[in-house]
């Protein structure tokens, strides 16, 4: 038995759990966590992951099976054992999505010792504990600070230290990162990295599967059903049944398969380094060819006519919150953005992306400088009324400001406003249903749809104004890919009739997709044109610095260029980076250079493979 | 977020203020609130104001910092000024225009009431800003643990009143998230009759009832992931401990009481009644 228990961290056998409403959350899973490892859990959204992160950290029991957690038999045959459960849960940590929810009070280095204290741990243990977990999650310097003032990324730090604190023997993490910009993502991935060299055992539930490939073992989900499960590689492999239960490869194997269907002799991987070095020694064999045939940018800006109104035009525009703590959330910023453009709006968390959002929506008024949208200033309080109605504003999470009793009525609110007859809100409104494919939910309560219907619901209560420029703030934030691939569709439609489409988000590889990319850094405009003169090589270190990357794509090109490889162009996706390196082995198909990376895609801030 | 706020939000600083034990604190802030009532006299106005302002400036917090945290309720102050201004009638008038007539003892009205209330204000935030929520808590406990025995939940409700704090800011971070949204989808927060603006903010309510819900939701996973359990006996990082400072900090405000209610027997007040 202690032989078994120390091998053993947590062992499900034919678990499952029914939510309320009669629904399956856990179907028959049975799984075993082993000490010193560390899982990662996939799956679409309503997959049961959270479910079964919450049955891990012993905070929700089962109603059939057996659970044993730390040696304890919490669950026996659907019964449960309360005093185990207390006890089991003493090892048991948890961290999840949402960092504002997880800090109980208002000092940093308080909240740490929160659950030792809890645990009556010596006051001298306490204090070695939050020194060290604070430093080892790199927030030392933060002890004394109040939380509510830190970026998401501090904050879900702070949660992490918390739990770790408590000395966990098994740490489950639910979807840490699902809220976070890339920096904070990067930074919760290396304080993973550090627990894992200390042999921490960790389960991972996560959306993003190049996350996955640090892990010992992937556990794919499908409707409360274990789906797929070993290693990363292993589970990458199946394709198709990845596709098929709505998510998506890491960027390595969905090139390594473009290359094989373009023809060139690679083997299907997840590992970068290994095909990094693969086609950086196929290419530098290659015969010496004219320069890389230009690769189309899968969208190039529409020239504007002279004369037509910019959708949104920023003249020299400045702005401060009131505290003394926010100095300048826009300095000088000047812009222009075409009427029917798409634009992308990049910067890192506190770079005055959201606030130029909010200014551009006419919920804020710049406190030096004009800005005028559509031919509006919105200096006015009577042209930002007009505004309202014609630029549609979705903010970050919108899904939080569902309101009423049916989703028809939550989305006619808007239209309402605006005055116009019943029966035209009702048109409006089941038209904008349709398009993000909500119709048949119309009747239903907003608060019983999922998370990712939720969003496109408050998504629709926009589009009913029938806006003619769309501004949507980090829309895909914590969508699984098939949420992603959703509403980049829903966008293109949109697009496709015309109206300007501008999108604040944490992705270069979103951004590289729009035509027009604007980077924000620390207040001001760093940098703005075409994808292709953003993400140029020589931009890369600016963009570092203002804590931006290079769309995967470019930033493959240019390793494999150091590994030996000749110049690649600029590819900005995943297809123009496939096309360069295939035209390159001279294996491309004569037609493919000039046509376009995705024929029959439309233009949309998402890449569609 | 456009909407911030400052009140209860701990100030971090070294200062003999800090470093009381949080039971004398909670303590010394309530008593100093009492004796404001005991404030009639011009001579006593300004003793209490000298001990305000030399609390102030012993905590080390700074004064932009306090004005900060106290904004929201200065509005109430300037209001009850005004209400004693204008209705407070005696002594000889000193401006009739109209229907407006401001006597003399209007005038002292708005301004010791209106000091009064600033004096408690002072001492109240001095309070949140030099102590950190989980000593406020503790102290609170402490404080109320003989009424434990009555039945009385005294950690819990400590615990309530440190998580509120800590929750302020957030559901106010959320309010005028959905404020904008509501804005920019054409809703008239702001104008139209006063039965329409009611209506108008059942959307806005339900909205932030619906998130509350969800945040507390989220709080009560995390209370139970950290083992939090009403009452289980738990270990205090700092546990609280009287020492000199306090010692010192309780005769410094016993001289002052005393000073205070003594000078009011001897001085006058500006206005007959």
């Amino acid at each position: 038995m202690p032989a078994a228990a120390e091998k053993s961290v947590a062992s499900l056998s034919h678990v499952t759990l029914r939510y309320e409403r009669g629904a399956l959350a856990l179907d028959d899973v049975s799984l075993d966590v082993r000490a010193g490892e560390h899982v990662c859990v996939l799956g679409a959204n309503g997959s049961g992951k959270s479910t079964l992160a919450l049955v891990l950290a012993g905070l929700l029991a089962p109603d059939a099976g057996d659970v044993t957690l730390l040696g304890e038999q919490v669950l026996a045959g659907g019964h449960v054992d309360f005093a185990a459960y207390g006890r089991a849960r003493r090892g048991l940590g948890l961290v999840f999505q949402n960092p504002d929810d997880q800090i109980v009070t208002t000092v940093v280095e308080d909240d740490v010792a929160f659950g030792p204290e809890n645990l009556c741990v010596e006051p001298a243990q306490i204090e070695r504990r939050v020194r060290r977990e604070l430093d080892r999650v790199a927030m030392g310097a933060f002890a004394k600070a109040d939380p509510t003032r830190l970026s998401g990324g501090q904050k879900q730090r702070v949660a992490i230290a918390g739990a770790l604190a408590m000395e966990p023997r098994l740490l489950v993490l639910d979807e840490p990162g699902a809220l976070l910009d890339v920096r904070g993502r990067r930074a919760i991935m290396r304080v993973m990295g550090r627990l894992r060299a200390a042999g921490t055992t960790i389960v991972h539930v996560t959306h993003f599967m190049e996350e996955a490939l640090a892990a010992d073992r992937v556990i794919v989900l499908s409707e409360g059903k274990v789906a797929l499960s070993g290693t990363p590689e292993q589970v990458f492999s199946h394709a198709e049944k990845i596709a098929a239960l709505g998510l998506e490869e890491p960027f390595c194997a969905r090139l390594a398969s473009r290359l094989q269907a373009l023809g060139v002799g690679v083997d299907w991987t997840v590992d970068d380094d290994a095909l990094t070095r693969r086609l950086a020694s196929l290419l530098a064999a290659a015969p010496a060819a004219p320069a890389p045939a230009p690769v189309p940018s899968p969208a190039e800006p529409s020239p504007a006519t002279p004369g037509d109104e910019p959708a949104i035009l920023a003249d020299d525009v400045s702005f401060a919150y009131g505290s003394a703590d926010h100095a300048h959330a826009l300095d000088h910023v000047s812009l222009s953005v075409a009427p029917g453009a798409s634009v992308a709006i990049v910067g890192q968390t506190g770079s005055g992306k959201s606030t130029l959002a909010r200014i551009a929506c006419a919920l804020e008024t710049p406190d030096a400088g004009r800005m005028v949208v559509g031919g509006i200033d919105t200096a006015t309080r009577r042209n930002r009324r007009l505004l309202h109605g014609r630029i549609g504003y979705v903010m970050q999470h919108p899904e939080r400001q569902l309101f009423a009793e049916t989703v028809l009525k939550d989305v006619a609110f808007g239209p309402t406003n605006l005055g116009l007859s019943a029966e035209e809100v009702a048109r409006r409104s089941r038209r904008a249903l349709a398009i993000v494919g909500l119709a048949d939910k119309a009747d239903a309560s907003p608060f019983e749809l999922s998370g990712g219907q939720q969003r496109l619901c408050a998504i629709a209560g926009v589009l009913a104004m029938r806006p003619r420029t769309l501004v949507l703030d980090e829309p895909t934030a914590g969508l699984d890919p098939r949420g992603r691939t959703q509403l980049a569709r829903i966008l293109a439609d949109v697009h496709a009739r015309g109206v300007t489409v501008a999108v604040v988000t944490h992705s270069m590889d979103d951004a590289a997709l729009a035509q027009q990319v604007i980077v924000l850094d620390r207040s001001h405009v760093m940098a703005d044109g075409t994808p292709a003169s953003v993400f140029a090589e020589k931009s890369a270190a600016s963009l570092a610095d203002a804590g931006l990357g290079l769309p995967t794509a470019l930033s493959w090109a240019l390793a494999l260029r150091d590994a030996g490889a000749p110049d690649l162009g600029a590819p900005l996706t995943l297809d123009a980076l496939a096309t360069a390196i295939a035209s390159r082995l001279a294996l491309a198909a004569p037609a493919a250079p000039g046509a376009p990376a995705a024929p029959g895609e439309p233009v949309g801030p998402r890449e569609v493979r | 977020m456009a909407l911030r706020i400052a009140f209860g939000q701990y100030y971090a600083a070294d200062s003999p203020i800090h470093r009381l034990d949080a039971r004398t604190k909670v303590i010394g802030a309530l008593a100093l609130m009492l004796l404001t009532f005991f404030v009639r006299t011009p001579a006593q106005l300004a003793l209490a104001l000298a001990f305000a302002a030399a609390l102030t400036a012993t905590s080390r917090v700074s004064a932009a910092r306090l004005l900060e945290a106290a904004r929201p309720l200065l509005v109430m102050v300037v209001l009850l000024s005004l209400f004693n201004l204008l209705l407070v009638r005696g002594g000889e008038t000193l401006v009739s225009l109209g229907p407006v007539t401001i006597t003399s003892a209007g005038a002292w009205a708005a301004v010791l009431y209106s000091l009064r209330v600033a004096i408690a204000i002072c001492a109240g935030l001095l309070l949140l800003l030099a102590t950190t929520p989980t000593e406020l808590t503790d102290a609170f406990e402490a404080i109320l643990s003989p009424l434990a025995r009555l039945g009385l939940p005294a950690h819990e409700l400590a615990m309530v009143f440190s998580l509120m704090l800590r929750f302020i800011p957030t559901l106010a971070d959320e309010l005028s998230a959905i404020l904008d949204a509501q804005r920019s989808r054409g809703a008239s927060l702001s104008q139209g009759s006063p039965a329409r603006r009611l209506r108008s903010l059942v959307p806005v309510i339900v909205a932030l009832l619906a998130s509350a819900l969800h945040h507390a939701n989220g709080l009560s996973r995390t209370l139970d992931a950290r083992c939090f359990a009403a009452g289980a006996p738990r270990t205090h990082w700092h546990p609280l401990r009287l020492g000199r400072e306090d010692a010192v900090a309780a005769l410094v405000l016993v001289a002052f009481a005393t000073g205070l209610i003594a000078l009011g027997q001897v001085t006058q007040l500006p206005v007959a009644p």
